[in-house]
């Protein structure tokens, strides 16, 4: 059996910074809904274990004297789904993690921690998709931004490099509008088979993401441009289509590449429909 | 620096001593150390809740949390909340609907159970199904969990009126 890991606990984010660019094999750890349980399995058996969640400046959501909201990297998935700041077109993200697993693992799950495991069939990263967010990433020596468009490089692999950890989404101010998360499981709770984040602004720009097809969400600046400009079922199956075209979804336990395929039109055309009507019963 | 630190756990009111490594989760501690064998390691993984226990009064996932990062954590077992005239008027509901086959879900329905009552006194059926979505059970076919977790708010309701 391997050693157990020391586990250090700092409460700031330059001590943390420090602890992992100076320790051999050390992971952050965050809410440990993914880390734990996959230590537990004894898929990873780190040396050495920084734990993220006392550090204030991680935790939290903070609204903007101009109304962008940053959301600390270690919050929890139950403050996201219950802060009513999460508004307009950025209720996709309240929707999405009212959907992540169940009420426990809500409690205890972050979205940094979530976003840095980049499991293809989360629910954050379509919804931080449809609501363009930047990710802050931190190390010992340097900070930088990253478009979440660019955040994802490979199945469960990140642009983070070792020592780098995400600080925070950045999330531009929520436009007036609707924000829906469209989520097919095969049980409540399960990683999605195929998941649809739609923004619909009221000033008629559209965003749409696809989860669950592969090791990045799944967006079209054409498909994008179609929605925006109309957003009538036939317009909707046209931008399925494409999405669905340029989809390269993998056959697992959740289901084939090809039922794959044919739900991201069906999906992307009920969950514009819905979002459509909820805008007009907002209207 | 990996090898085994003391911990002391708040756990249903008392300070208690443990010995853990830090790779060792809140509920090898509860089971194996403190011998609070209510909470079920059932898939070790998050997914089946049968080791659901209360963190600051808020439901988690005891094999999903590391024993040494809980000391600054309130937790409650089922062993604890069984005194709570609300667990006691949960666990009559369970026994009255026949809510349990082979009983090994019961402790992680009843904590989640319980954590749903405390937030929410009149929950619909759809608000009891949420909360224990997180909850497998794969011998009842939940109807008569669901309908006991609905007999206890009622059975509550009905305490606080009279």
């Amino acid at each position: 059996m391997a050693s157990s890991p020391a586990l250090f606990r700092p409460q700031t984010l330059a001590e943390a910074l420090e602890l992992l660019a100076s320790t051999v094999d050390a992971r952050p750890l965050s809410g440990g809904a993914s880390l734990v349980a996959m230590m537990n399995a004894g898929l990873v058996s780190p040396a050495a274990l920084v734990s993220l969640t006392r550090i204030a400046e991680l935790s939290g959501i903070h609204v903007t004297a101009d109304g962008n909201i940053t959301i600390g990297a270690a919050t929890r998935h139950n403050t996201i789904a219950d802060d009513s700041r999460l508004g307009g077109t950025a209720s996709v993200l309240a929707q999405a993690a009212t959907q992540i697993a169940g009420t426990a693992v809500r409690n205890m799950g972050t979205i940094g921690g979530a976003i840095a495991h980049a499991d293809p069939g989360l629910d954050f990263p379509p919804a931080l998709f449809a609501v363009d967010a930047m990710v802050e990433i931190a190390s010992r020596s340097e900070r930088r931004r990253v478009s979440i468009r660019e955040f994802f490089t490979d199945w469960y692999t990140t642009v983070l490099q070792p020592g780098e950890i995400v600080v925070s989404l950045e999330i531009p101010k929520p436009k007036p509008g609707v924000g829906l998360y469209l989520k097919h499981a095969r049980v409540a709770g399960d990683f999605a088979t195929v998941s649809v984040a739609v923004s619909l602004a009221r000033d008629g720009e559209v965003r749409v993401a696809v989860g669950g097809c592969g090791p990045s969400p799944l967006a079209s600046t054409e498909a994008d441009r179609i929605l925006s400009s109309d957003t009538s079922p036939t317009a909707a199956t046209r931008a399925g289509d494409l999405l669905a075209s340029l989809a390269n979804p993998v056959d697992d336990v959740r289901g084939t590449a090809e039922y794959r395929k044919l739900l991201i039109p069906r999906m992307l055309s009920r969950a514009l429909n819905d979002a459509v009507a909820a805008s007009r019963a907002a209207a | 620096m990996s090898g085994r630190d003391t911990v002391t756990l708040n756990i249903n009111g008392a300070a208690l001593q443990a010995s853990a490594a830090a790779s060792d989760t809140l509920l090898t501690v509860i089971r194996d150390q403190l011998l609070l064998t209510g909470a079920k390691r059932g898939c070790n993984q998050g997914v089946c809740g049968a080791c659901t226990v209360l963190s600051d009064s808020q439901p988690v996932r005891s094999c999903l949390s590391l024993a040494l990062d809980c000391d600054d954590k309130r937790i409650e077992t089922i062993e604890g909340l069984s005194n709570d005239p609300a667990m006691q008027t949960l666990q009559h509901a369970f026994i009255a609907a026949g809510a349990f086959q082979c009983g090994f879900c019961t402790p992680g329905m009843l904590v989640a159970a319980f954590a749903l009552l405390t937030s929410n006194q009149r929950p619909s059926e759809i608000d009891i199904r949420r909360a224990l979505s997180g909850n497998l059970c794969r011998c009842t076919g939940y109807k008569k969990i669901v309908e006991a977790v609905l007999g206890a708010a009622e059975a509550l309701a009905w305490k606080v009126v009279a």
